[in-house]
């Protein structure tokens, strides 16, 4: 008899969790003394806008959500990516893992292959590149091919990226000069609030999920603050599991810098907090976390590196809804869908992503929809109620147009607790979005602080 | 395809529109929570709304969505005078209040003021947060 019961957590992506975060001063001052030259940590900027900052791509190497990714991609690796969505070793992996820098910051430095590069943050030593490999890029070209074309793609890309796309951006405005090599943080940050109680690190992740008793765990990907179709979607795609619906819900939400319009990552991780200290899901079942990452709207693409990093926290399944982590009409709202049903062959998928060489362990729960019927008088699954004309859809854009004129979401969209959430916030920051105050504000508090660590005396002149 | 422009109808929407054919095209959507008049554009119309704004966007259902407050305020004050929904109005409102939504749309992107509601309970539900910092 085939065994139903799931007994343990997936292995990381890869098979080991990366942890490159020393914690020992003593040992981070030795390394310091190998570095040749300093560098402070600047934003991609784009207009002028930040839309990345590339030390939460190094939070997320060196804390293991990107597991088994150690550093900046070499060349070989970047065209790996590119082409096949794997990484030389032969996991899938999504996007370019790049440290960017100007050709006027790389002549200042004089760094090559084989030295050691100390990146400061907010002032103090934060991380160490093991130089490798030294190449240019061209940032549009690397754009075009991380998000695929309507010629080379045309099962799921509807039409051309552009300047109206975050993610796109973010790739168009990186620095051409990239550093290749391993990072690893040498001063650890400390997570400001609200984010420190939600900092949950694979390794974290998955004591906790041990100490809980928890061995089916769904993950629910959220940029947004959870209405109650979310809410709906979260309870429902838990169904799934072995013998009894999943032990745990994992809200893993995508924390940096994001677009004008957006709620602030501080409503978001607060308002699903909300939805188990209001009682609308038990906290013993539900788990609110982050992973720094500045989102790249890449819908598929995009599902995969969810996969990689809630794999790599311990989680079995993954929900993916429609339009799941997308941003306009790029590609098909189905495309993460189809990506996880049958694959997308043009992005180097013959089949699904739990079924190819180097792939996942984390299971798909494709849902179509949830939207509000009357007639049936609850939130309703699409594949089942057929009240056309009665039922009324969910929309975060609509959600977010009520909000802007002034109109309280009613109970049957957000919970009272969660839309006052919002209100906290919108108080906080005199405003309930994004826009490009905060977008600014927030790039230079982030969401951690670091420690004072005195830099070795060939590195202070 | 076409595409579709709603407008949210409160109280004082709803006496402004009493006693016109309009009144009986408001529809009532989340069980009746809230009220909507829905215009429906051709493509390249929704298109040319989504180009004056730079949040503007197409959401999943085809609706025009995430347009500034005062766009929805001109596209409602020119139903309400035209007493009808259709395209022609958001072609007035493009050709006639472009400038002055714009003008309002700025101060927006900067400052909405911040509803009056007693949200003491949600602070006190945080006092006590289930997950604590590692």
């Amino acid at each position: 008899m085939p065994e139903v019961r799931i007994k343990t957590l997936p292995p990381p992506h890869g098979g080991k969790l990366v942890d490159r975060v020393v914690r020992d001063p003593q040992m981070a001052r030795k390394l310091m003394e190998k570095c040749s030259a300093v560098y402070d940590i600047k934003p991609t900027l784009f207009k002028g806008n930040p839309v990345r900052n590339v030390y939460r791509e190094i939070m997320s190497v060196c804390y293991g959500f990107f597991s088994p990714v150690e550093g900046s991609m070499t060349k070989a690796e970047l065209e790996s990516v590119l082409e096949k969505r794997r990484l030389l070793s032969g996991w899938v992996f999504p996007y370019p893992i790049l440290f960017d820098i100007s050709e006027e910051d790389f002549k200042k430095l004089g760094v090559g292959p084989g030295d050691w590069l100390l990146i400061r943050l907010k002032g103090e030593p934060f991380a160490i590149l093991e130089i490798e490999e030294v190449y240019e890029i061209v940032p549009g070209d690397v754009a075009v091919r991380t998000f695929g074309t309507p010629e080379k793609n045309p099962e799921v890309v509807k039409v051309p990226f552009d300047q109206k796309h975050t993610g796109y951006n973010i790739y168009c405005s990186l620095n051409p000069i990239i550093l290749a090599g391993k990072y690893t943080i040498i001063n650890e940050p400390k997570l400001r609030p609200p984010f420190d109680r939600f900092w949950y690190p694979p390794k974290r992740a998955r004591e906790e999920f041990e100490k809980r008793g928890w061995t089916t765990v769904i993950a629910h990907q959220t940029r947004n603050v959870p209405h109650t179709g979310h809410e709906a979607l979260m309870k429902n795609a838990a169904y799934i599991g072995d013998i009894k619906p999943c032990d745990g819900i994992v809200v893993n939400a995508i924390v940096g810098a994001k677009r004008i319009g957006d709620f602030p990552d501080e409503a978001i991780v607060e308002g699903h907090e909300m939805v188990h200290l209001a009682g609308y899901i038990k906290p013993e079942r539900h788990l609110v976390t982050f992973t720094l990452w500045d989102m790249r709207y890449g819908n598929p693409i995009e599902s995969l590196i969810h996969a990689v990093i809630r794999q790599n926290m311990g989680i079995s399944f993954h929900m993916f809804g429609r339009d799941h982590a997308a941003l306009g009409e790029y590609y098909d709202i189905f495309a993460t869908q189809i990506l996880w049903s049958k694959g997308i062959p043009s992005f180097g998928f013959d089949a699904p992503p739990y079924a190819v060489d180097g792939g996942f362990y984390i299971r798909p729960q494709n849902i179509e929809e949830f939207w509000f019927c009357p007639k049936c008088k609850e939130f309703a699954y699409s594949a089942n109620c057929s009240h056309k004309g009665i039922y009324s859809r969910y929309s975060g854009s609509f959600i977010r147009g009520l909000i802007n004129e002034g109109v309280m979401p009613p109970p049957e969209i957000y919970r009272p607790e969660v839309y006052k959430v919002v209100v906290k916030w919108w108080q906080k920051f005199g405003y309930p979005f994004n826009n490009e105050k905060y977008l600014k504000e927030r790039e230079e508090r982030l969401e951690v602080d670091l420690p004072h660590m005195e830099l070795p005396a060939h590195l202070k002149k | 395809m076409a595409k579709y422009l709603g407008v949210i109808i409160d109280e004082k929407r709803m006496a402004a529109i009493k006693g016109t054919p309009l009144e009986e095209k408001v529809e009532s959507i989340f069980g009746g929570a809230l009220r909507r008049l829905v215009i429906e554009v051709p493509d390249d119309l929704g298109q040319k709304v989504i180009d004056q704004f730079t949040k503007a966007r197409f959401d999943a259902r085809g609706f025009i969505e995430e347009t500034p407050a005062a766009f929805k305020r001109a596209i409602f004050k020119r139903i309400a005078e035209m007493k009808e929904l259709s395209a022609a109005v958001v072609e007035k409102v493009l050709a006639e209040d472009l400038d002055k939504v714009k003008e309002e749309a700025a101060k927006e992107d900067k400052e909405l003021p911040v509803p009056d509601i007693d949200i003491s309970d949600v602070l006190e539900l945080q006092k006590n947060p289930v997950q604590k910092p590692a």
